[in-house]
């Protein structure tokens, strides 16, 4: 498959006055086209950064790239000039932000926002670029799209106007898109309503999507594979099956039991204890050591390396190196190994899914 | 049945009544509150749900309705020193964990001003001795007490205002989505330590959420509103097993879960409130469908519910 972007060791940090915050700490992952990559992780794990590294959009007097590529259609983005960055933001790679209440100008009508970078990239015609604008806005779903060109965004509600940032993202076919948490400020129906539109529209213009959430249950909805990260890691990634019905990484683990499912019951819910850890003094080991009840000596001291599960595949954790005592992980893990392939607690095809 | 703690009215709120941009935030609401239980409140930004949380302690004046608790309306006209029993009673824990608490006062201060208030405590040393207890209840350290709420994170945040919520020694506690802000792992062991407090104080809950997953886990029944009006209030299992107004179906219908076989065969509903085809003479009103489970109906409506609850 064709690799569309590939981040290689990718390290970097912010200088703040209270010293060196070290918030990527080598990541290493590509998409593919037409795929959809969801980047999970809490607040602080890294995942924006990392994509506003790709974009370039970080503060360039804080901020130390301190190794590693990012490979975009042949070229270092690291590299490239801003001049040349110019051309590649909204043109190949283009970005949806969460909150779309701020990512519109409030002092411009829409159809003008959506008109810019068909103007700006494609060299279009006022006219052809109207004509454009408003196909896009139908084609995310916008009611009368020709009386709302001369709309401003406080006429909209959240979920048009993340449509509206939607049709801007998409104006100019990028080969890449990156939503970061494009859905966490809207409702549960609107969500629902964005996340089919975003996956409609990827199988039209063949797409690929870095979606960044902390939403599990997104992540199952839209993504082909899952790359978790925790204190500027990744330390798992695979498909997204792997990574809901075969975790290894106890971080994992603790996320995927932490959120009550629709139908449990039980008294208590599980609950990671502790707070993430500071990447102003990051720890030497494994970061997740000092939350996980299955931390051993080893965490504390060495940084674990990608141990490979499956060809796609990948958890960061020394339980599984082969002299690593067998732990069960928590039961709601097991359960849902339980319906995976090629896990050690598969039990057949019995079950299946609900 | 446990006793009734709250009973709420036909509950009112309209802001900028008599002009032309009338908003109906609450709409003629009614339920009760059984003493010691969670009653889960869901629904959609702008449906009223934080609306009727913040009417009911008060904080808004109810354009009609009643809310009495423990047999005494909350919104008559009352005394300064009735209203500050009342107070005491009844407390709120906010959404936004930086925006709730004091940024120039020290916890020890913004935990012990209740305490102040309602003159529950006789020395400073007293006051001290209160406040670190109740940081170790909800799980921070009393050495926390002389930090600012900066210091702290979203989470420990959170526990401040918990902790601030439960200094007066409240019945009744109105948690307006306190975990919207969390992190998922943060979340848990929010939700974890109000059951613990419930179970350990006897409390009794209202948790305003828009996160079903997390409603249905806390909370013994659930109301779900929809534009102002509560269109279906029933037993947490029940309401999410088989909802009956098509709403509510709709809304469970749209929770994304983390499960990625469950997610390809996931079907919305759609819901479009003309649908029901309400006739002028129906009358629609909260009906008791299956025994403590009410839904927002017309008679013709109720009829085939019960029609079908009891042939399925």
């Amino acid at each position: 498959m064709e690799k569309i972007i590939e981040v290689k060791d990718l390290e970097l940090s912010f200088h703040t006055f209270a010293g060196e915050v070290k918030a990527i700490r080598g990541v290493n992952f590509e998409v593919f086209k037409g795929e959809t990559l969801a980047i999970v992780g809490e607040s602080g794990s890294g995942k924006s950064v990392t994509t506003k590294a790709i974009m370039r959009l970080l503060p360039e007097s804080s901020t130390e790239f301190k190794n590693g590529q990012i490979l975009f259609d042949g070229k270092d983005l690291l590299k490239t000039s801003d001049k040349d960055m110019q051309k590649v933001r909204g043109k190949e790679i283009s970005m949806i932000f969460q909150d779309p209440m701020t990512s519109l100008n409030p002092t411009m009508p829409i159809g003008k926002q959506i008109m810019e970078p068909l103007l700006k990239h494609q060299k279009l015609s006022k006219e052809e670029a109207r004509r454009k604008s408003i196909e896009l806005l139908s084609l995310v779903g916008m009611p009368q799209p020709e009386q709302r060109m001369k709309q401003y965004p406080h006429q909209f509600s959240g979920g048009q106007r993340q449509r509206i940032v939607i049709a801007v993202a998409l104006a100019c076919n990028p080969k890449l898109l990156i939503a970061d948490e494009p859905t966490t400020a809207l409702d549960v129906t609107i969500q629902a309503q964005i996340l089919e539109l975003m996956k409609d529209l990827q199988k039209k213009i063949e797409t690929s999507i870095i979606f960044i959430t902390h939403d599990l249950g997104v992540v199952a909805n839209v993504a082909d594979r899952v790359a978790v990260m925790y204190g500027g890691q990744i330390v798992e990634f695979g498909t997204v099956d792997e990574i809901f019905y075969n975790p290894q990484h106890p971080y994992t683990w603790g996320l995927l039991s932490s959120m009550p499912s629709l139908d449990t019951t039980e008294e208590k819910l599980y609950a990671i204890p502790g707070s993430p850890p500071d990447l102003l003094d990051p720890p030497k080991g494994d970061a997740f050591a000092l939350r996980s009840e299955y931390a051993m000596k080893i965490d504390m001291e060495e940084k674990p390396p990608l141990f490979k599960v499956s060809d796609t595949h990948y958890a960061a954790t020394w339980l599984l190196h082969p002299d690593a005592p067998k732990v069960d992980p928590p039961a709601a893990i097991v359960e849902r190994m339980k319906k995976f392939p090629g896990s050690r607690y598969y039990e057949g095809s019995a079950g299946g899914g609900r | 049945m446990a006793k009734k703690l709250l009973e709420i009215k036909n509950l009112k709120q309209h802001f900028n009544v008599g002009k032309k941009n009338e908003v109906r935030a609450v709409d003629g609401i009614s339920f009760d509150i059984y003493q010691g239980e969670t009653l889960g409140l869901v629904g959609e930004s702008g449906c009223g749900k934080s609306t009727t949380g913040r009417t009911i302690i008060r904080l808004y004046d109810a354009t009609d309705g009643e809310v009495i608790y423990d047999g005494v309306n909350v919104h008559a006209k009352k005394s300064k020193k009735e209203l500050k029993a009342f107070n005491q009673k009844m407390q709120m824990i906010f959404q936004d964990p930086y925006a709730s608490l004091n940024p120039r006062m020290k916890v020890l201060d913004i935990i012990a001003e209740g305490l102040d208030i309602h003159g529950l405590v006789k020395s400073p040393a007293e006051r001290t001795k209160r406040v670190h207890e109740l940081l170790e209840t909800v799980g921070l350290n009393p050495e926390h007490a002389n930090r600012y709420p900066h210091e702290f994170s979203g989470g420990q945040r959170q526990r401040l205002g918990i902790a601030r919520a439960l200094a007066v020694e409240p019945e009744f506690i109105i948690a307006d989505e306190p975990i919207s802000a969390l992190d998922v792992s943060i979340q848990a062991q929010v939700v974890n330590l109000l059951k613990e407090l419930q179970e350990e104080k006897g409390l009794t809950y209202l948790f305003i959420a828009h996160d079903l997953s997390m409603v249905k886990y806390i909370s013994d029944r659930i109301g779900v509103m929809y534009f102002g009006k509560l269109v279906e209030l029933g037993p947490a299992e029940v309401l999410y097993s088989k909802p009956l107004h098509p709403y509510t179906q709709s809304l469970l219908s749209a929770i994304p879960l983390p499960d990625p076989n469950y997610e390809r065969n996931r079907v919305r509903i759609g819901y479009d409130p003309k649908s029901h085809n309400y006739r002028d003479d129906d009358e629609v009103i909260m009906r008791e469908v299956t025994p403590g489970h009410f839904v927002l109906c017309s008679e013709r409506e109720f009829e085939q519910m019960k029609k079908n609850s009891t042939t399925v």
